[in-house]
């Protein structure tokens, strides 16, 4: 079975049986390992951590038997995993891709330094698309990931496996990165929560970077409780990345009855699948039984915000992947007569197809004569579009809509047609564009039991009161 | 410069690398010299996941000068990247402002040729790091340890017209940045490196003709003989009928030529965007008068100053301008003496104090006034002064000057009976040179007076020697 119940969905019933000495770390590593032994053929883990595991497993335990809470931090017992794109002292990381083989880095990412910090363990490393660009972790040169719901089809993307490595119950939480979606949508398409922070909530300092002004390390797990345990832990601004931010506290919200907001093409029948469209409906029903208002708003922006998300990502991502060279680190083609052939070599073999199409995208977007047309465009629609949001958190609470509006493809296909992967991205990247908090939550099923996710998002900085929110809200199932 | 009826043209893109403690983005030391990549971190080495955090003492330094030449402030520092590949670029892109510089505007005046170089304006940027070809046949070597390091670029408008201008230039701007204290403005260890734009035109033509570049130059001499070659080679051209190319020149510095760098100019597109990385950083007015504060007044208005109060001579007083430990010292003995020991004090200053291995701390005040005392009313000669007395003065700081000077033996008399018995020793001494100069050989009194001085050991003033032994040759 590749889906099972989960041993934990709550870490604080997993301290309280660790207290009581109904479990220990160690029978709970070992659970753990064991279901990712048991789930190999998905393709979820690139690497386990199963030795250091252990040891750190066996470590607390000898602290809890003899009661010393004190020296535990705020995570102890928690089993988690990474993301190829962020950074564990000591240990391999690759992005997904050839040109980072064999790599080790130097140094741990602020998130996973701070979350190990407070003893949460790390089990593994995870698969996903190559330097998370990508929908459907296909694009990964440790081959595609596949959704434990049907095997058949793909668990969506960039943090495919991440997904997947919650869906399975092979950890508690997994840490993933968000650039347009790459966290909310493979966790709709494997049935999980999955939360991307206000950009900059999160310190972006060891996650490899796709497009900087976008990404944003977010979390998987089975609840919300779990997520909310990490972000506050890792959230805060950091000396070594200056765009990261204090987001705000929580203000106490209780029963409070908010207005959610949906944009008001969502209605015509044609903009989702039928079985989201449905899903989505039955949702906003719910939020009215609980009490809520909800309503349609206009927003003239949605048919710009594809083409805004790939002009800007590309761009930045052509020009932050050019430190992949072959000089100092990762592949270097076999030797060249000279310093070019050796760059284009180099990652002429490194880079994977769809690596390569954004670069040269990017490229293209920010090269004289069409820097106006295309990246400078880009950047003033992306000025009015924080601003058309920042407006319609003057009449709403919160922004909602299906995660995307297509259900999961079949392994393989799509493959030649780019264009309509990227265009399933439209309910996503708009969250990225204007930095927003968001997360999907897992709400119903279609017909191939696979799952669908809804995504709530809210004004920037109050990822905490989101999170809130949002944990009265419950599933269908 | 004129020649043939053409005018030198040039404008100068200077570099200066900032003597702050860590580098530009990150926290490694700013330092010369160490091993090849020691100096290195995964930021420097731009290892997947890092990113560049902007330091804020080079934003400062840049102010710093900007103020000093009297630029516009921008209010907003923004960084670019500017994307090529390159060994040396560890990131692929260097960060440099290319929209927006710190520092627009500002000129500086140049005493010695007499004339004012507009500066079009200042941003900020990092190095590179070194690229070595020769050691070995088929690699090359790269050094990261200079990755990152601050630099500000300074570009002037073209306004130099003459290679003299442009060497006095680098000269005074070399003094500048370290007065101020951004750079140890240190040529040879690459802390200023040049690249000069040189073209020629008709004389009085308002418009530029087309202009080569010659890439690094890290010597103001070079600098000039650069420059100086280039304008005879674009006259030699002008004169085949030849059109001058744009094109960028390397400068050899054994055979004193400049040869294109590339055969063929291939055009860069740098792709430049603003750094997502780094947000806006917002320079306040508070930030900047805060600086402005704590700017001691500038070199130049120190010089015109000195100028006009003390006989130094324009070399003089631009070396004790520019040196505020200087210019401190001179100004405190300066205020000590009367105006009649000046010239006295500029030479000792020169001659003695600032060739002490620590001029900043120099020989007890009340020593120095009475040394200067001593010279200035000649009661030591100043070759004993200068080879034997300041020495000894320095290493018996507790005694005075005038004891020390006696103990030499070196104190001159004003005693002219003790003069006139050592003049008639000598006259006793040599009778038959006497004679010679009672005959017409005038010219003999220079010897008498030097072997009045050799007997009395320098005791007697060689005015007084002079004196009496005219009036013991005549009586006679």
């Amino acid at each position: 079975m590749n889906v099972v119940q989960p041993k934990y969905t709550s870490l604080t019933d997993l301290q309280a049986d660790l207290k009581n000495q109904q479990i220990t770390c160690l029978e709970l590593a070992q659970y753990y390992l064991s279901r990712i032994k048991s789930t190999n053929h998905l393709n979820i883990y690139i690497q386990v951590y199963e030795q250091e595991v252990l040891l750190e497993a066996a470590r607390q335990d000898k602290i809890i038997q003899a009661g010393n809470f004190h020296e535990l931090g705020k995570l102890y017992g928690m089993f988690f995993n990474h993301k190829d794109v962020i950074c564990l002292k000591d240990h391999p990381i690759s992005a997904g891709s050839k040109i980072l083989e064999s790599f080790e880095s130097l140094y741990s990412a602020t998130v996973i330094r701070k979350i190990l910090d407070q003893d949460a363990m790390l089990i593994g490393r995870v698969n996903c698309d190559e330097f998370a660009m990508g929908s459907s972790n296909q694009n990964s040169t440790y081959g595609p990931t596949r959704n434990p719901h049907h095997e058949d089809y793909i668990p969506g993307g960039s943090s495919g496996a991440s997904a997947v490595s919650v869906a399975v119950d092979t950890c508690l939480a997994s840490l993933g990165s968000d650039t347009g979606g790459s966290v909310r949508q493979p966790a709709s398409f494997c049935g999980v929560y999955g939360m991307k922070p206000s950009y900059g909530a999160l310190s972006r300092y060891g996650l490899i970077a796709y497009g900087s002004s976008f990404d944003q390390i977010g979390f998987l797990s089975h609840s919300i409780e779990v997520i909310e345990e990490l972000l506050k832990v890792s959230k805060g601004k950091d000396p070594l990345d200056a765009t990261s931010i204090e987001i705000d506290k929580q203000e106490s919200l209780p029963n409070k009855k908010y207005t959610y907001g949906y944009f008001s093409q969502l209605d015509d029948s044609h903009f989702l699948d039928g079985s989201i469209h449905e899903a989505f409906n039955q949702f906003k029903n719910s939020l009215v039984q609980q009490g809520h208002q909800v309503k349609p708003v206009e927003f003239s922006l949605l048919d710009y915000l594809v083409p805004t998300y790939y002009i800007l990502t590309t761009a930045e991502a052509s020009s932050n992947l050019s430190r992949y060279d072959g000089v100092r680190y990762g592949h270097r083609a076999s030797p060249a007569d000279e310093v070019l052939s050796m760059y284009k070599n180099s990652r002429t073999e490194g880079f994977g197809t769809e690596v390569k199409r954004r670069l040269m995208m990017g490229t293209y977007v920010l090269s004289a004569g069409y820097y106006e047309a295309y990246y400078n465009k880009a950047q003033k629609v992306r000025r009015l579009l924080v601003q058309a949001l920042s407006n319609l958190f003057n009449q709403v609470d919160y922004i909602i809509n299906p995660v995307t509006p297509n259900k999961p493809w079949k392994i393989g296909e799509n493959l030649d047609d780019p264009i309509k992967v990227y265009l399933s991205d439209v309910l996503t990247v708009y969250v990225n564009l204007v930095g927003l908090p968001s997360l999907a939550l897992p709400w119903s099923k279609d017909e191939l039991n696979l799952p669908i996710g809804m995504q709530i998002t809210g004004p920037r900085k109050k990822d905490l009161n989101l999170l809130a929110s949002c944990k009265e809200m419950g599933t269908l199932e | 410069m004129i020649k043939q009826g053409y005018e030198f043209v040039a404008g100068l893109e200077m570099h200066v690398q900032l003597n702050t403690s860590t580098k530009a983005f990150c926290s490694d030391n700013n330092a010369f010299g160490g091993d090849p990549n020691t100096l290195v971190s995964p930021v420097s080495l731009a290892h997947p996941g890092t990113l560049p955090v902007v330091n804020l003492s080079q934003i400062k330094s840049a102010i710093k000068l900007g103020i000093a030449l009297g630029s516009h402030i921008s209010d907003q520092v923004i960084f670019d990247r500017k994307n090529y590949f390159y060994p040396d670029l560890p990131k692929g892109y260097q960060l440099t402002q290319d929209t927006l510089p710190i520092c627009i505007g500002g000129s500086i005046y140049l005493p010695k040729t007499k004339k004012s170089i507009q500066i079009h304006h200042i941003h900020m940027e990092e190095d590179a790091g070194k690229l070595t070809h020769d050691n070995h046949d088929t690699y090359s070597l790269v050094d990261l340890n200079r990755a990152g390091v601050p630099l500000l670029e300074m570009v002037t408008e073209p306004d130099f017209r003459s290679p003299d201008q442009v060497f006095e230039f680098i000269e005074v701007m070399q003094k500048l940045v370290t007065f101020l204290d951004i750079s140890d403005g240190n040529m040879e260890e690459g802390s200023i490196r040049c690249d000069c734009n040189v073209s020629v035109r008709p004389v009085g033509s308002n418009t530029y003709g087309e202009r080569c570049e010659i890439k690094n130059i890290n010597s103001k001499r070079f600098a000039k003989i650069a420059v100086e070659y280039e304008f005879k080679r674009q006259l030699k051209l002008i004169a085949y009928g030849e059109h001058i190319k744009q094109q960028t020149l390397h400068f050899d510095k054994q055979r004193k030529i400049t040869y294109p760098l590339r055969t063929k100019e291939d055009a860069h597109d740098y792709r430049y965007f603003p750094d997502p990385d780094l947000p806006v950083y917002h320079v306040t007015n508070e930030m900047v008068q805060e600086i402005e504060k704590s700017l001691t007044e500038l070199p130049w208005k120190i010089e015109s100053r000195l100028l006009e109060r003390f006989p130094l001579n324009a070399v003089e007083a631009q070396t004790i301008a520019y040196n505020s430990n200087l210019t401190q010292l001179f100004e405190r003995l300066a205020e000590q003496i009367t105006p009649n020991l000046y010239k006295t004090l500029i030479d000792v200053f020169f001659q003695k104090l600032i060739k002490l291995e620590d001029y900043t701390k120099p020989p007890k005040e009340d020593q120095l006034l009475e040394f200067l005392e001593l010279v200035g009313s000649k009661q030591v000669n100043k070759f004993h002064a200068y080879e034997q007395l300041f020495d000894l003065m320095i290493s018996n700081p507790s005694k005075s000057v005038i004891q020390l000077a006696q103990e030499l033996g070196i104190l001159q008399s004003d005693d002219l009976d003790y003069t006139g018995t050592v003049v008639n020793q000598v006259l006793e001494q040599f009778p038959q040179e006497v004679q010679r100069y009672r005959q017409g050989q005038k010219k003999l009194m220079g010897f008498f007076i030097g072997q009045v001085m050799q007997i009395s050991k320098g005791k007697v003033q060689a005015q007084n020697a002079q004196k009496v032994l005219l009036e013991i040759l005549k009586s006679d």
